[in-house]
């Protein structure tokens, strides 16, 4: 096994040293009746080359991104990661090190996690940040049980049905544990209405969670909506997309008291939904009750600025039971990608990302309703993605026969939504040019037939 | 040599105007901003980002990189966190184009290879715990334990039983208590007993009707084996209750028991530590699932099953406890172990373990003549060393001896966890290790054991910074830079 040391003579001289007769008596003290009494049945190992024709077979048997035109979204999106994400990411002394818990030894990675909290507060408006959650679903969780402490409130949680569907799912598998219910506010235009919003928000709530764009690419009326859940003494918690914020007004501006998304645009792969990130930032009155780890900058005996892991009686291993969240494992490395990513972009990079994004989406919507059967489903305006109604209501025919000529079109929301069985969810990003968009919008037309 | 400009922040080599453009010019007809957004939903200038040129960027994170300690570069023997040896093999296949530009919402017939790692990825995690019913989504391992804790709940739930109470040794990791909470349970805390055991009578008086879950971590968190395992496991189960195992000591046991086999109904792995994903500078992790078959309906969507040579996703079975994140999980992660595991095939798993214990316990027939291990002198992957005496007799902590290591390029052992063991110094060499560093490793220690308390109370002494001020750093916290 070529990872492992040991030969027949260390060997000798380990048992001996240790003071035992073989490798066996130094796992006498689990019982033989504990013990597994055969083989495992898995498969013989494989070495390097076989595993590497074995790997290849299996990655070149899917079809992913780079073979076909992809118009997928909805949280996952195949935005344009420049070499340099990838060529500083990739360097052992970042990803085969572990949580800074020395922070003499680990000042790289802290201060990489500091510049992360910076971009990220520059990018919402929000005064801190924490270091990174698993995904935009747990930090939703997460902002929705920082909420519950901080308002002291129970009774429920408001959440407009135009919020990530998974998100929603997520939040019902550990509200109802909890005792507190989730309130789901209609959005049949596509968009939440305020008053509809405010007739279900009362003293007991703890927040309002809303996104924006929403999972359907529209903006929201984010501040209306704000000024509703802070009349009732409730919270805001906006989920945002990373790249809108090029263009659209930041969640710290919007009013919002805690902001959260999915970070995979920042510079990662899409990967079949993760390693992902989760971004949470927040108004400084809560900071003590913010989830995971945290970078805070000291001094040295020597009077020099550095940095460690701070707040951290808020955390596990040393509250326990009474810690803010029980993670512990983070996505550090992922957070490291979005600050090289950002850094990479800087405030114009990300600027022309929206735009084209808004531009090139906006191109495709009026391509693809160029023909009869397509309609754009909600009127509200959108960022970069969109819902298309089809008309002759055959969806999943469509998507499926336009994968056979290579191009990726949509996500059906009928398995969400099944009062839309009828629409798909389509998503231009920077990288589609204006020849895969008329490509993309030619096929539909063709119901899938052809390019 | 170390390059003056490292240290610096992003934000202080920015200067207005720079930058890269990374974009082709717009191919699509431009329009107006103002026609297509509402006006009132739009920034007035984009986020105050830093602005630095490509090389910059570059210089400044290779420079960053260079300051950390990674299992790359220096001997890393942090317990409980199986920091082994992350095979390059692994980096590059999980990141072959084919798997990594799938988008988590394409149909199932163009995701057929991916579904097939992830089906026997399943299967092999399950053979391996003995515990059939496997979820891959769990984010790290505290997401597991907290999945299965909601598993239980559904699963009491259905039984129409008010369980409100999760048990945990005194030793357990702090994420089994805050799983406990953040899955609406109250937790209990059962003690240690000097030899580091779980006291049963303590558990056996806290163990009544109202339990539903007692979490352990076999081989515990001293890296010792409880024997008293199983009887641990009838007492719960004829309670009603279940037995939930913190996995992040699999490395021990690899092909040499099964935790279902003794005794426990759920688990989760940390195969960011067991098999090698590497720990990112924290993460990102993974945290799988197995749990016996009658539980396995409760487990979160999706679950990628097998209809004759066709792989599918089950949605949502009908008592599904719903879903814990977003999309799949962590498949980067998962795509390294399955990676890991096929190296290694079922012998190669039993050398893992067979090896991460004999390096565990030749460290420790050195270490202990001159550091007490309070719990014995045989372990099971990683022993607990206690520089208590050394406290008393010289003042000198697990801190001070954790520092010094550093100035000899040696990461760490972990320090003051568990919290049983005062002054604990937790050591676990992993099996990617040779001899020859485990003797260099005990020779220093030895060494350093010998040094004046002054000197150790400001170690270390060559590296980059010396110790932080962490009380100012908590008591005023700046957490982000700003340009006052
Ligand atoms: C014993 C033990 N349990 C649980 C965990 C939590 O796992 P993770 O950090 O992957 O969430 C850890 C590791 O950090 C651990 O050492």
């Amino acid at each position: 096994m070529s990872y492992l040391f040991n030969t027949p003579e260390d060997l000798q001289q380990m048992l001996e040293a240790i003071g035992v007769g073989s490798i066996d008596d130094l796992f006498a003290c689990i019982p033989p009746s504990l013990r597994l009494d055969r083989p495992l049945q898995l498969p013989p190992a494989m070495g390097e080359l076989e595993l590497s024709r074995h790997m290849s077979a299996l990655a070149a048997s899917n079809r992913c991104a780079e073979d076909t035109i992809c118009f997928l979204g909805g949280g996952s999106y195949d935005h344009f990661i420049p070499a340099v994400v990838d060529a500083l990411a990739s360097r052992g002394e970042f990803y085969t090190s572990y949580t800074p818990y020395q922070p003499e030894v680990s000042q790289g990675n802290l201060q990489a996690m500091f510049e992360y909290q910076t971009m990220v507060c520059q990018l919402t408006g929000m005064d801190v940040s924490n270091a990174s959650l698993y995904d935009g679903g747990s930090a939703a969780v997460e902002a929705v049980l920082m909420c519950l402490s901080a308002t002291r409130r129970d009774g429920n949680v408001v959440v407009p049905a135009s919020v990530h569907p998974e998100y929603r799912q997520i939040l019902e598998t550990y509200l109802i544990n909890l005792g507190t219910q989730l309130v789901t506010v209609p959005t049949d235009d596509g968009v939440v209405d305020p008053d509809a919003l405010a007739a279900v928000v009362n003293d007991r709530t703890a927040c309002v969670l809303i996104q924006h764009p929403n999972f359907f690419g529209c903006l929201e009326q984010v501040e209306a909506v704000g000024r509703i859940a802070h009349d009732a003494g409730a919270l805001l918690v906006q989920a945002f997309d990373p790249i809108s914020l090029g263009l659209l007004k930041r969640p710290g501006d919007l009013g919002a008291d805690i902001a959260i998304a999915e970070g995979q645009s920042l510079g990662n792969p899409m990967i079949f939904g993760g390693p992902y990130l989760g971004i949470m930032a927040c108004r400084d009155q809560f900071v003590r009750r913010l989830p995971g780890r945290i970078a805070g900058q000291t001094t040295d005996r020597r009077g020099r600025r550095c940095w460690v892991l701070t707040l951290q009686t808020r955390e596990q291993h040393i509250r326990r039971d009474k810690a803010t969240s029980n993670i512990c494992t983070n996505q550090g490395l992922i957070a490291v990608r979005a600050a090289i990513y950002l850094s990479v972009l800087g405030p114009q990079g990300l600027r022309q990302t929206a735009e084209q994004c808004l531009q090139k989406a906006r191109y495709a919507m009026q391509q693809i309703a160029a023909s009869q059967r397509f309609e754009a489903a909600f009127a509200a305006p959108t960022f970069k993605e969109f819902v298309v109604r089809d008309t002759e209501d055959r969806v999943t025919q469509l998507l499926r026969d336009s994968c056979q000529h290579g191009i990726l079109a949509g996500v059906p929301l009928g398995r969400w939504y099944p009062q839309w069985q009828d629409a798909f969810l389509v998503t231009v990003t920077e990288k589609r040019t204006r020849s895969e968009i008329d490509a993309l919008a030619k096929v539909l037309a063709d119901g899938g037939r052809a390019v | 040599m170390r390059n003056q400009t490292s240290m610096r922040l992003i934000f202080e080599l920015s200067r207005s105007g720079r930058g890269s453009t990374v974009l082709p010019p717009l191919d699509v007809p431009e329009q107006h901003v103002q026609d297509l957004l509402p006006p009132d939903s739009l920034a007035d200038a984009p986020p105050p980002l830093p602005e630095v040129a490509e090389p910059d960027v570059v210089r400044h994170f290779t420079n960053l990189s260079t300051l950390n300690m990674a299992v790359d570069t220096h001997y890393y023997p942090l317990g409980s966190c199986t920091m082994k040896y992350n095979p390059k093999r692994n980096e590059r296949l999980s990141s072959l184009p084919g798997f990594l530009h799938l988008h988590p919402y394409q149909d199932e017939e163009t995701l057929q290879g991916l579904l097939q790692v992830l089906f026997e990825l399943q299967q092999t995690l399950g053979e391996i715990a003995g515990l059939p019913a496997v979820t891959l989504q769990p984010a790290a391992g505290a997401h597991g334990e907290l999945t299965a804790l909601m598993i239980a709940a559904a699963y009491f739930r259905d039984l129409g039983q008010q369980r409100t109470k999760v048990l945990a040794p005194d030793s357990a990791h702090g994420t089994n208590p805050a799983s406990a909470r953040m899955a609406g349970f109250q937790t209990v805390t059962v003690k240690s007993t000097r030899a580091g055991f779980v006291d049963v009578d303590d558990l056996r008086a806290k163990l009544d009707d109202s339990v539903a879950v007692f979490m352990i971590t076999n081989p515990n968190t001293l890296g010792l084996f409880d024997q008293q395992m199983s009887q641990i496991a009838d007492w719960v189960h004829e309670r009603g209750g279940l037995i939930y195992l913190d996995g992040a000591n699999m490395n021990a046991i690899l092909g040499i028991a099964r935790p279902g086999d003794f005794g426990a109904d759920m688990m989760h792995y940390n195969p960011h530590k067991t098999f090698s994903g590497p720990h990112g500078g924290g993460g990102p992790g993974a945290g799988p699932v197995c749990v016996r078959r009658h539980l396995g309906d409760y487990l979160p969507a999706p679950v990628v099953s097998r209809h004759g040579d066709r792989f599918t996703l089950e949605k949502l079975p009908p008592k599904s406890i719903g879903r814990v994140r977003s999309f799949f999980g962590n498949v980067g992660v998962l795509l390294r172990a399955y990676c890991y595991l096929c190296t290694h095939g079922p012998d190669g798993l039993r050398r893992v373990s067979e090896n991460a214990v004999l390096n565990a316990n030749y460290l420790l027939s050195r270490v202990k003549h001159f550091l007490p291990v309070p719990q014995g002198d045989r372990c099971m992957h990683e022993f607990v060393a206690s520089a208590s005496k050394l406290k008393k007799e010289t003042g000198v902590t697990a801190m001070d001896l954790a520092k010094r290591l550093l100035d000899y390029g040696f990461h760490a052992p972990t320090v003051y966890f568990p919290l049983t063991v005062p002054e604990a110094v937790m050591v676990e060499p992993t099996e990617t290790e040779s001899k020859e560093t485990l003797d260099a490793f005990a020779e220093t220690l030895f060494r350093i054991t010998g040094e004046t308390a002054e000197l150790l109370h400001e170690a270390p002494h060559s590296t980059l910074i010396s110790r932080p001020d962490e009380v100012q750093a908590a008591r005023k916290p700046v957490m982000r830079w700003t340009s006052e």
